[in-house]
């Protein structure tokens, strides 16, 4: 019973050893600031992880907004870069999560996408948080347009003082 | 009836031939996003590769040799990835956002791609991806006339206007109040 006992947490042990414990993630994040520069948001996060049993060279799937992205590994680095472009409108300015999977996780995943769960239960290897400041379309009121008006509410300012002395 | 025949034959032969074998095949886009591109203003290049066969693609790797260290500066993402598996019918995208370091045409040529197209494949496939073709990188400062908001040529603008708007003004302002003390004290 022992001997069973023993094998079976030997078993567990290896099996874990297979996929990385504890990552610590360090990421950098850019995302798309001006419309001219892009024509849709591009989101490119670049980021390493260091796994606590030394793992490398993962298989790492992002998730983000329904969407799956194999992460790519960069040539002659330990780094990692997942990047993906979207419709300037369909993400506005504020806070995102995006979620990171090794292939077991990523397993379970693509099951629950598949016969159509909620997925946002499904627990992911490690997330990446990061702030987009909004894809600008430049200033709100040109300054073109901002001169004229101001001079032509002068003008009409005048014409009506100089009609209202003179009547 | 002889022409349906020929039709059948031949279509059946397109399909035959048409049908991918077991292996994975992979078509790849290279494509510049800016709308405009501006010396030392972001590039934003976008790669897309799609698994158009019947088997998954093994140790895909995607480099882009075409931008020298003379003429761009690589601000974000890498220039040379490669992904572990890609699989059947499925696609990836990649974006790098690069500089340009001098205005003038630049011939944006094609990246590379290599891939194992089945398990059994010893030999990598190799490809290119499309290749957007020339662009113009415009001057930074042809750029900023025409798009930036000028707010200090403005202010310089209004306080040119103001001595002669001012001064007719303040003159006014002095005669009006003189005539009306004058009148005032006529009245009284």
């Amino acid at each position: 019973m022992k001997l069973i006992g023993a094998f079976l947490a030997l078993c567990v042990y290896l099996a874990s050893g297979e996929n990385c414990q504890a990552p610590q993630v360090t990421s950098q994040v850019y995302t798309t600031s001006e419309v001219h520069v892009s024509t849709e948001t591009v989101v490119i996060i670049t980021f390493s992880v260091q796994c606590k049993n030394g793992i490398k060279d993962l298989n790492l799937y992002a998730e983000f907004d329904g969407r799956n992205l194999p992460a790519s590994q960069v040539i002659d680095s330990d780094q990692y870069q997942v990047s993906f472009s979207i419709d300037h409108k369909k993400l506005p300015a504020g806070q995102y999560q995006i979620r990171f999977f090794d292939e077991d996780l990523f397993a379970n995943l693509r099951k629950a996408q598949r016969s159509g769960e909620d997925t946002a239960s499904i627990q992911g290897l490690f997330t990446i948080g990061f702030s987009h400041q909004g894809a600008s379309h430049g200033p709100w009121i040109q300054t073109e347009h901002v001169a004229v008006l101001s001079s032509v509410l002068l003008s009409y300012f005048a014409y009506s003082t100089r009609n209202q002395l003179q009547s | 009836m002889k022409l349906l025949l020929i039709v059948g034959i031949f279509s059946i032969f397109c399909v035959v031939l048409g049908t991918d074998n077991e292996n994975a095949r992979l078509l790849a886009s290279k494509t510049i996003l800016n709308q405009f591109l501006v010396e030392d203003k972001d590039l934003t290049v976008q790669y897309d590769i799609y698994n158009v066969g019947a088997s998954a693609a093994l140790d895909v790797s995607l480099v882009d040799n075409s931008f020298p260290d003379s003429d761009f500066q690589l601000i974000h993402g890498s220039l040379g990835v490669r992904w572990k598996r890609i699989g059947p019918s499925y696609n990836v995208s990649h974006v790098a956002i690069l500089r340009p370091k001098k205005p003038g045409y630049f011939n944006f040529t094609s990246a590379e791609l290599s891939y194992l197209p089945s398990e059994a494949a010893t030999e990598p496939q190799l490809g290119y991806t499309s290749a957007p073709g020339e662009g113009v990188i415009a001057n930074f400062k042809d750029y900023d006339r025409k798009f930036s908001p000028h707010f200090m040529d403005w202010a310089a603008f209004a306080i040119m206007t103001l001595p002669s708007l001012g001064i007719p003004f303040l003159l006014w302002r002095s005669s009006k109040s003189k005539y009306d003390g004058a009148r005032a004290k006529k009245s009284n």
